[in-house]
């Protein structure tokens, strides 16, 4: 974790309010999928909070990262307005990455809308490594679906909208049942209740399919819950989003429930295996 | 986390004061070399402060030391007058290498209850105009956790921790001292008495006299550790409460704590925080934690501890003119961590230049009457909500 200024090489609205934007930050690029920055905002004195965003894409030959957001309120629309040259304070990368199996070789990434901006480094991380990558993406509307263009050609990309508009008619969701069988694990981001619904499949698979894949069940202790090992060997890692203070662990300020008590997203997560959250509290 | 850092100074920019007039003070605590460690990007924060062009006393020379427990000489005596506050920078070690503690005048932790607290639901904190709200419901380990986890590593440092000490009845409050009572690393208590008094039908033990007076009384009678008592707010007139807090016998008084907001998630009709009610920090309740300063250092004769809003060099002078010892920076950690070291050089460079050898003969300049606050003044209240 670093405190730095990065340079804005350029921004573009890649789909309606959406932005992408490219940052000269070589410090940044040894981050992990699933990691964030935390990026100021110019004016403390109004915008008191800084604004964390999954790191995108990063590319070390460069020294850049990409950030993807969507405009919501004053920090985001100060940002969409950056021009190419200025200088922003990052502090990063932080939070822990997900984490793969080395035995998985077929992965299932789910992104509902913005949450895209959680999985995308996965998949370039992914293909690197030689595995394959089929990733299911929901939107309201064709409008707001991710371009196939900002993906690697590996990958195989399959949409589904709320609407019918493009793709399969319904929640992401809907689509996942038929991947079980093919993906050795999930990795996921986006609305809550849509990690809600993957968490409550994922609890019935290993039923649905008999047998665990890649003898995951077979001996071996149990990893300690809230490890990197504990999710490397979890069928579906998620990568929540919660309001941050410190995105450093110190104010408790985006704790969510976890199944053994209180979690921090920026310390303990932002990756979480689905069985470490409280996907329903009391 | 580094222990046993040095002392940071500004000593490595001796050469830029050649001092016509260069005057010897006091300097409290070990010796001072290493030059101060600012990330690069500090260059931008919200305290950038111009540091004004020095002559005079040589920066190197100026005495920050402030005493925050005159009463028990020698137990509580900073290095300089900026803390870190209460819920705001955890336990010292989560920034990490971003901001070297060892160089802070002390650290506030997070609230500390007898027994281990989950806390509120979430959503915890939301931005609000100049501000935000938290509602983090006190979440800590329990004391037994705080001593066995850091006490120990604080004990390494040089720089003092104050624990920040909650409870729901007088007994907690005395139970959480007394177990802290004696143990290596923790240099002070700071009292939080914005919390409901459960033995008195809840009512805030921050908001009576009586329950204020006698938390601390009872703590007092457990403890030799130096004892800060921190003001909430919302309160009708805070000088009664602050003088029922000096007679019970603590050391100094810090003010302010949060003041009680809400947040209303509009797409959805409902209140945003899980927890409905939250804690307005930041920029927006400056003018009360003045206000609030302004009235107790001249109610009582403790040192006053300012905190509130503070980001920059100006804020911190500001709350120094009203009466403030010391501050405490929260909120503006967030935006930027390097904000509590940049105000400790820049009020040394300050001081530097306008000739004070020491920060504290800045304090109480606003005040009626200048620096004598002695006898405390009767003058009323302006403003009463
Ligand atoms: C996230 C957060 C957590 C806090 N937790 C505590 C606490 O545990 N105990 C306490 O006495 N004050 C707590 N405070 C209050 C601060 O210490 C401080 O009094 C207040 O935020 C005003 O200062 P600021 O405007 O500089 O933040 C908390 C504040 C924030 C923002
Ligand atoms: S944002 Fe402060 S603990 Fe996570």
């Amino acid at each position: 974790m670093r405190l730095l200024a990065a340079e804005l090489i350029e921004g573009r609205e890649i789909l309606p309010g959406q932005f992408l934007q490219t940052y000269d930050a070589p410090h940044l690029t040894s981050a992990r999928a699933g990691q964030f920055v935390h990026v100021r905002t110019p004016d403390y004195t109004g915008l008191v909070l800084r604004r964390p965003f999954s790191l995108n894409t990063v590319d070390r030959a460069s020294g850049t990262i990409t950030i993807h957001f969507r405009v919501t309120g004053k920090g985001t629309e100060w940002l969409a307005r950056s021009r190419a040259g200025e200088r922003l304070e990052m502090l990063g990368p932080l939070g822990r990455p997900f984490e793969v199996d080395p035995r998985s070789q077929h992965l299932l990434l789910v992104a509902g809308g913005l949450g895209i901006a959680g999985v995308r480094l996965l998949v370039d991380e992914a293909i690197a490594a030689g595995r394959a990558v089929t990733l299911l993406f929901g939107a309201a509307r064709a409008a707001d679906v991710y371009p196939s263009a900002l993906l690697p050609d590996e990958v195989e990309y399959v949409v589904a909208t709320d609407d019918g508009s493009l793709g399969h008619h319904g929640p992401v969701t809907e689509l996942v049942p038929d991947y079980e069988a093919w993906a050795d694990q999930l990795f996921a981001c986006g609305p809550f209740a849509m990690l809600r619904t993957l968490a409550h499949q994922a609890a019935g698979r290993d039923a649905r399919l008999g047998v665990a894949r890649l003898g995951r069940r077979r001996g071996g202790r149990t990893p300690a819950p809230g490890t990197a090992r504990a999710r490397r060997r979890a069928w579906l890692q998620v990568a929540l989003e919660q309001h941050m203070g410190c995105a450093v662990g110190a104010c408790l300020g985006c704790v969510v429930w976890g199944t053994a008590g209180p979690v921090r997203v920026c310390r303990e997560g932002p990756v979480f295996a689905a069985g470490e959250i409280a996907w329903e509290p009391a | 986390m580094k222990t046993k850092r040095r002392v940071v100074t500004a000593v490595t920019r001796r050469r830029d004061y050649p001092g016509p007039r260069p005057r010897k003070s006091a300097i409290v605590g070990p010796p001072k070399t290493a030059p101060a460690r600012r990330p690069a990007a500090s260059a931008a924060g919200p305290g950038r402060d111009p540091i004004p062009a020095v002559d005079g006393v040589r920066a190197a020379a100026v005495d920050l030391s402030v005493d925050l427990a005159p009463g028990r000489p020698g137990t509580l005596v900073l290095r300089n007058p900026v803390l870190v506050a209460s819920g705001t920078f955890g336990y010292g070690i989560e920034y990490g290498e971003v901001v070297d503690v060892e160089a802070l005048g002390a650290i506030c932790c997070k609230g500390t209850t007898l027994k281990p607290r989950a806390g509120n639901p979430p959503p915890r904190v939301t931005e609000t105009p100049a501000g935000m709200l938290n509602s983090i419901g006190l979440q800590n380990p329990g004391v037994d956790g705080v001593v066995e986890r850091y006490a120990p590593l604080w004990a390494g440092w040089q720089v003092p921790v104050i624990v920040n000490v909650a409870g729901e009845s007088i007994e907690e409050y005395v139970a959480v001292v007394r177990r802290l009572d004696g143990v290596p690393g923790i240099a002070g208590i700071e009292l939080n008495i914005s919390c409901p008094n459960v033995g008195k039908g809840g009512i805030q033990f921050a908001v009576d006299p009586e329950g204020a007076g006698s938390v601390t009384a009872a703590v007092r009678r457990v403890t030799d550790l130096p004892l800060m008592v921190k003001l909430s707010p919302n309160v009708a007139d805070v000088r009664v409460i602050a003088r029922a807090i000096e007679e019970a016998g603590a050391d100094a008084i810090s003010a302010i704590n949060t003041l009680s907001g809400i947040a209303i998630d509009r797409p959805n009709r409902r209140p945003f925080l899980g927890n409905v009610y939250g804690g307005l920090s930041g920029p927006a309740i400056k003018p009360v934690a003045l206000r609030v300063v302004y009235e107790v250092a001249q109610a009582v004769r403790i040192p006053v501890v300012g905190i509130g809003g503070i980001a920059s060099l100006e804020d911190a002078l500001e709350f120094l003119y009203a009466g403030a010892a010391a501050v405490q920076v929260g909120t503006a950690i967030f935006a930027d961590p390097t904000v509590p070291l940049r105000i400790i050089e820049g009020l040394r460079a300050f001081c530097a230049a306008a000739g004070v050898p020491a920060a504290r003969e800045l304090v109480g300049l606003a005040l009626p009457g200048g620096r004598r606050r002695t006898p405390p003044s009767v003058q009323g209240v302006e403003y009463r909500p």
